[in-house]
């Protein structure tokens, strides 16, 4: 190789990314910044007038701070839920289920890529009153009258996120789980680590990042999401979503929605940082 | 108590297993039940729902408005999600983790801020008309990061001598590109549009915020929902389950376990 064509060589591979980034840069980065500044903006007579209020980050709080922590508090929930069913699930994929163990990873993917509308739709038509759950309910003897308390509340919602993001839960666990050596955990039980004690002191801590990275994958998606409470939730299912596509789309307030998005995004890497903190401390020496 | 064990482990599979499939199963079955709706006990077989829906305008006004945005979405992703992957393995770890990264972040945000960060600049900055342009423009943001990745993940173990030597034979870059890179990544390639096609054609959020007016099978599905529970919606999530998961089968296949 001649000296001369290195140089130029490593120029021309950096421009190769050129594309990707200027499309990043235009459509992302700069919309972001534009969403920024019009958070600081007013809306005067009908129209959008260039400020520097924070009127509309006032409003966020006074009128949508219950929205706003319910909103953290079910996105914890629905990931918590995903981070334990998800170990659970990529556990048996990985440790119990032998040959099925592929099997289980396919049902999962399948479900990831199951359709995100059709899911909610199907959940509505599981749990209303005339559905598929309370013709069982009826038909077994549980309820004796068809149950209308199983959609549009916040339990509705939940189910529903959590169907949606399990497989995003799962995924990486198991990714993680798969790097776990058998020879140590054959060692701990050789040393008389009970099953518990191995998964405890063995298992777990090698899959951290994964059960982190669950965690944080299905936090932001539920805590961002507007439609699963829009169509399931009711009056008790509400979340900062649904606000934030009404003050931007239907009342044109577009400073509010901004401030309101950014307060969001905030708010979610202040959750997820604090587990992250509370992850980390956690980890046994 | 081993058995007792195994039976337990079975019995939460199956539930967790029942649990991720069942709704699905649920919208299949019933696009082909007679009834309307989506109770037991079943009424009848029947291909109504689909009559319905293939005699309907709209829905192939829809099923061409996806089209139109899912295939240009995946032919452009693969391209540009491809070049960064290709730029990223002459960098080192340090260096392309960043950058991938960078290039996740508008998958990790919430869709809704992306989209409406979207019509702030459509609208009020550049004055671009809503459409199917702009419903790309927001659909490459999410799918380039994901070919990149699995790009960048074929090339990790990529034969990279064979390409130093065609240099060093004198073949340009594109040269060197189209007879020694390609063929060792095609199938990537192909998994990775498959992967952006499935992900365009499902897309919600920043659809509806973007297009303005006319619908894609996924908005046109959202009218149907917020109407009424009206059963072909099963119809349109059953032919949507074909298509998403089969493409997705397919993606995953060429990608893992081909040259």
């Amino acid at each position: 190789m001649s000296d001369a064509s290195a140089p130029q060589r490593s120029t021309g591979g950096a421009l190769l990314a050129a594309p990707a980034f200027a499309i990043l840069a235009v459509l992302f980065i700069v919309p972001m910044i534009l969403l920024f500044v019009v958070s600081f903006w007013r809306v005067r007579n009908f129209a959008l007038t260039p400020d520097m209020s924070l009127d509309a980050y006032t409003r966020v709080f006074v009128t949508y701070g219950d929205v706003l922590v319910s909103t953290m508090a079910n996105g914890s929930v629905t990931a918590l839920i995903c981070v334990g069913l998800g170990f659970l699930f990529a556990y048996a994929a990985r440790f119990r289920a032998g040959r099925w163990g592929d099997a289980l990873i396919l049902v999962a993917i399948i479900t990831l890529f199951g359709g995100y509308l059709v899911k909610i739709y199907a959940w509505k038509a599981i749990l209303s009153t005339d559905g598929f759950l309370n013709a069982i309910l009826v038909a077994t003897g549980v309820s004796a009258e068809p149950l209308d308390t199983l959609l549009y509340n916040r339990g509705a919602v939940i189910v529903a996120l959590v169907h949606f993001l399990l497989p995003f839960a799962i995924l990486p666990i198991y990714g993680q789980l798969r790097s776990v050596n058998d020879i140590q955990i054959e060692a701990a039980h050789d040393l008389g680590a009970s099953g518990r004690q191995t998964l405890i002191r063995v298992i777990i801590p090698q899959c951290r990042i994964g059960l982190f990275a669950a965690f944080a994958i299905s936090f932001l998606y539920a805590a961002g999401d507007y439609i699963t409470p829009r169509f399931l939730g009711g009056g008790s299912g509400t979340m900062i979503g649904q606000f934030i596509a009404q003050e931007f789309s239907t009342r044109f307030n577009w400073p509010a929605g901004a401030a309101m998005s950014f307060v969001l995004m905030a708010a979610s890497l202040l959750v997820l940082g604090l587990v992250g903190i509370l992850f980390v401390r956690r980890k046994p020496s | 108590m081993r058995q007792f064990r195994a039976l337990l482990w079975f019995a939460v599979i199956a539930m967790l297993v029942l649990f991720m499939l069942g709704p699905l199963a649920i919208v299949v079955v019933f696009s082909f039940n007679s009834g309307a709706l989506v109770s037991l006990p079943l009424t009848g077989f029947s291909l109504d729902w689909y009559r319905e829906l293939f005699s309907s305008d709209e829905f192939w006004a829809a099923f061409r408005n996806s089209l139109a945005v899912a295939v240009p979405t995946a032919l452009l992703a693969t391209v540009t999600g491809t070049m960064t992957a290709l730029a990223l393995t002459r960098k080192s770890a340090s260096a392309s983790v960043p950058l991938l990264t960078a290039l996740s972040v508008p998958i990790m945000i919430p869709p809704l801020v992306v989209a409406i960060g979207l019509v702030v600049l459509y609208v009020r900055w550049l004055s671009i008309p809503l459409g199917i342009g702009a419903v790309i423009g927001g659909h490459l943001l999410l799918t380039q990061p994901l070919v990149a990745l699995v790009v960048s993940a074929r090339m990790a173990s990529f034969d990279r001598v064979a390409l130093e030597a065609a240099r060093d034979l004198g073949a340009t870059p594109w040269q060197a590109f189209r007879y020694v890179t390609l063929p060792q990544i095609r199938a990537a390639l192909v998994g990775a549009a498959l992967l952006a096609f499935a992900i365009s054609l499902d897309e919600f959020i920043i659809t509806i915020f973007t297009i303005g007016s006319g619908n894609t099978l996924s908005t046109f599905v959202w009218g149907k929902m917020r109407t009424s529970l009206d059963p072909s919606i099963n119809a349109i999530a059953t032919l949507l389950l074909v298509v998403t998961i089969g493409s997705t089968a397919i993606a995953l296949r060429m990608t893992r376990y081909r040259g």
